[in-house]
């Protein structure tokens, strides 16, 4: 028998007993006209080139998606980030959001947590509260997840440089909940090599904040193994200005550099691969993203079978959240963003992602209304249950075009990947600004061609209209900032502070020589000592990065 | 003059600099000496480095929501270190109600997203060399006063009549939906509109205004430099680039609002005096 008729046969047979174990969401899936909709379409003929290159739905290379059945076994995570001032205000929303048929949470912290500066540091004058929630200590945080059942959501957070502190934050909050550490489910962000690319919120030097990266990779291993210890993001990289391509290469470049790590820090790839997750950009040219994605699949399941030589499939499957592009949201005529982010979201449904996040319409000038909040998630609804894109798997696999442009997406971000590797990997890359001035090359060029008229942006730099009226915005009550210092002030005299001492101190020992940190950091945050007081502990120990 | 100096600066926590890095770039493209602060800079150091580089302009960018706090946080600081002849300018994800009070606190001017580098650098060039724009000479002459009429036939003969002023030509535009008669009155011309068919533009404007005064035409040199100086300032335009009016010349619109209520044309003449 020819291999690919063998390579079928397995797969049949995966899938049947997938199918048992989990049926399809119905019975059979059809056309607007009742015309059958199948599985998954193939080429009239299966042969070895295309089970190389493409393969079947949940195998490797898994160019057509991780899973035998896709989204007729499961639509996507519907994640909508949000958060903002208190953490009472946040949770309202959360439960907002909850109610309307949202399948996640996805917190946004404000700029002081995720710098690891309490609301009361001088460095967090006028950043309490705005692009997120201000969270000090546990009490903020039991309290921003006030009636949500830790053992039934999972919740992503945005966090990266002080992602040990949060993550220790809500494993004591589940824990206070009577949720037991392997029913927590949700992902940390946790990429701080992004962060010195393109996103800032970095605080301890590389080396030092590695460890950090490695040591939640072993803790949630032994203890939280339902949670995604880090979301490789590509995301910010493509905000800050880069092509599709560099978003790819930086982001695998930064994977590699994070296996490594974790494999010389002694851990084996398949034991935490699996819990590796990616995090990239839904942006405007439709076919090119639907392509990125696919690329993304077949690069990185090559990358851990050959480079790493992972065992397990779970290792070289690469699942992914999407949040479509915030850089190309216009504050002109911003009703026109709904219908951008339809269709960023849409290519991000025909790449296969695995959550998503739909912007809102007036995310140019303010945070989200309600009101915009709703519409974004509508959005998404709408494609999930009307549109038919989820009645099939990979319904773009086969365009000579999605094809042609996959291949050379993958081996153009390949062709990035080795010369990073010759520059002696990410970390070495991101300390010589390559990355960087890489992506500043790209964001002026954009800006140049869009000022020459070479790049359209409707309502920007064609079809404008004269007299806009301007939008009802969101806007944060600032008196709640007030209210979170007299808190934080009371919290500071109410708890053993013995205890945060010693706590704090005990973190610092175990930072300066060995040993995994998030334990002492579980032990501090449990002591309610605050994000400040912890990050300015390790700070004392490890340094800070500058530019 | 020596090359203008800028700082640009990134007040507070926010680490979105892709802008701050454009605009960098396209200051230094423009000619302009530019410092950049790098990320997480409180106001007292932004301004120690504005008085330390001597700079003209502080450009403040941050996304992040903290701009009604930082930005003037800056401009106290600069009135304490007695250095408030440095001009601050401002960027960012800014809603207009903020914006606008930020322009009454100190900040002399917010851009928001979509606003094309040129158009900075234009309004910095302008605002630290006190408004004068050495490439233009003042404006000649005016070179005709449009007036909307019902009748070109009666409004004439009034003329005529009353002032010994006599028709020189009548011109059909079609393309515009008007039919055009100049009177000539020293070196100034009368240009009376009578619609011509259904969807005029003058129609609309006699059935709301009952006809009377429409716009000033002034007669300016190389309308094509001129118009792409005022895109810049952003000034709002009808016209993005020059078309042949009635009387053969290039012309152009600007949007009533920019004059301040006035419609105003340019309209680029040939160089003999007098009228044409």
């Amino acid at each position: 028998m020819e291999t690919y008729e063998k390579a079928y046969q397995k797969w049949q047979e995966k899938l049947q007993k997938q199918l048992q174990k989990r049926p399809e969401r119905k019975k059979s899936f059809q056309t607007g006209s009742q015309i059958e909709v199948d599985r998954v379409y193939f080429p009239k003929e299966i042969d070895n080139a295309y089970i190389n290159k493409s393969g079947f739905p949940g195998e490797y290379p898994y160019t057509r998606g991780i899973r035998h059945t896709m989204y007729r076994g499961q639509l996507w995570t519907m994640r909508q980030y949000a958060g903002f001032g208190s953490a009472q205000e946040t949770n309202e929303r959360f439960r907002y959001l909850l109610d309307q048929g949202q399948t996640g949470l996805s917190v946004a912290f404000d700029l002081p947590t995720q710098i690891g500066y309490d609301s009361d540091d001088p460095m967090s004058l006028g950043e309490v509260g705005k692009v997120g929630v201000a969270i000090d200590s546990l009490e903020d945080m039991e309290m921003l997840f006030d009636q949500i059942d830790l053992g039934k959501v999972s919740t992503s957070m945005t966090i990266n440089a002080s992602a040990a502190v949060l993550l220790a934050m809500y494993i004591a909050v589940a824990e206070k909940q009577g949720v037991p550490y392997e029913k927590v489910r949700g992902t940390i962000q946790n990429d701080i090599l992004k962060e010195y690319i393109a996103r800032g919120t970095y605080i301890y030097p590389p080396k030092p904040s590695m460890r950090l990266i490695t040591d939640i990779f072993a803790f949630c291993g032994e203890e939280a193994p339902s949670f995604n210890t880090i979301s490789i993001s590509g995301y910010h990289i493509r905000e800050a200005g880069s092509t599709a391509v560099q978003e790819l290469a930086f982001t695998m470049a930064n994977a590699i550099a994070y296996v490594e790590a974790a494999v010389e820090a002694g851990l084996k790839v398949d034991d935490f691969a699996p819990r590796l997750a990616f995090f990239f950009n839904g942006h405007n040219d439709f076919f090119e993203e639907a392509a990125k994605f696919r690329a993304a699949r077949r690069i990185w399941a090559k990358l851990m079978r050959e480079r790493f030589k992972a065992e397990s499939p779970r290792s070289e499957q690469l699942r992914f959240h999407t949040q479509v592009a915030g850089s190309t949201l216009t504050a002109q005529q911003p009703e026109n963003n709904v219908v951008r982010v339809a269709l960023q979201a849409m290519a991000a449904v025909l790449g296969g992602t695995q959550s998503l996040h739909t912007n809102s319409k007036d995310e140019a000038l303010s945070l989200p209304t309600e009101e915009s909040a709703r519409i974004a998630l509508r959005t998404q609804q709408i494609i999930a249950h009307e549109t038919g894109a989820a009645n099939t798997i990979d319904p773009l696999g086969g365009s000579y075009y999605v094809e042609a442009l996959t291949d050379k997406l993958e081996e153009e971000a390949l062709r990035y990947i080795d010369h990073i590797d010759t520059l002696g990997g990410a970390v070495s890359a991101v300390e010589k600004q390559y990355m960087q001035r890489e992506i500043h090359r790209s964001a002026y060029e954009a800006q140049k061609r869009l000022e020459r008229n070479e790049d359209i942006v409707v309502g920007v730099n064609e079809f404008r209209t004269e007299d806009e009226q301007a939008p009802d915005l969101m806007k944060v009550d600032e008196a709640f900032v007030e209210n979170q210092l007299s808190r934080l002030e009371r919290l500071k005299q109410s708890r053993d502070t013995e205890k945060v001492e010693a706590g704090l101190a005990e973190l610092k020992r175990k930072a300066s020589g060995n040993g995994n940190l998030m334990y002492p950091i579980l032990d501090c945050v449990r002591a309610y000592a605050t994000v400040g007081e912890i990050c300015h502990a390790l700070r004392e120990v490890f340094g800070e990065y500058t530019s | 003059m020596d090359r203008i100096r800028v700082l640009i600066a990134k007040p507070g926590l926010d680490g979105h600099d892709r802008g701050a890095l454009v605009i960098s770039q396209a200051l230094r493209d423009a000619g302009m000496e530019v410092i950049y602060t790098g990320l997480r800079q409180s106001p007292q150091q932004i301004v120690r480095a504005a008085v330390q580089e001597d700079v003209d302009v502080i450009g403040l960018s941050s996304l992040s929501g903290a701009h009604n706090v930082l930005f003037p946080a800056v401009v106290k600081e600069l009135h304490k270190q007695e250095a408030e002849d440095i001009i601050v300018i401002g960027g960012g994800v800014i809603p207009a109600d903020d914006a606008a009070e930020l322009e009454r606190n100190g900040i002399e001017k917010i851009f928001t997203p979509g606003t094309p580098t040129g158009t900075i650098a234009a309004y910095i060039e302008e605002t630290v060399k006190g408004g004068q724009t050495e490439a233009f000479a003042p404006v000649k002459r005016i070179d005709h006063i449009g007036i909307a009429v019902h009748s070109i036939e009666e409004t004439a003969s009034f003329y005529s009549t009353h002032f010994q002023l006599k028709v020189e030509k009548v011109v059909d535009v079609a393309e515009q939906g008007v039919r055009v008669a100049f009177i000539p009155a020293g070196n100034v011309k009368l240009e009376l509109l009578e619609p011509l068919g259904e969807n005029s533009p003058i129609t609309q404007f006699l059935d709301k205004r009952g006809g009377g005064l429409h716009h000033i035409a002034v007669e300016v040199d190389n309308i094509e430099e001129r118009l792409n100086q005022m895109r810049k300032s952003g000034v709002a335009l009808i016209d993005d680039i020059p078309k042949t009016g009635a009387s053969g010349h290039p012309i152009a619109f600007l949007h009533p609002k920019a004059a301040h209520g006035t419609l105003v044309e340019l309209l680029e003449g040939d160089d003999q005096d007098g009228y044409v």
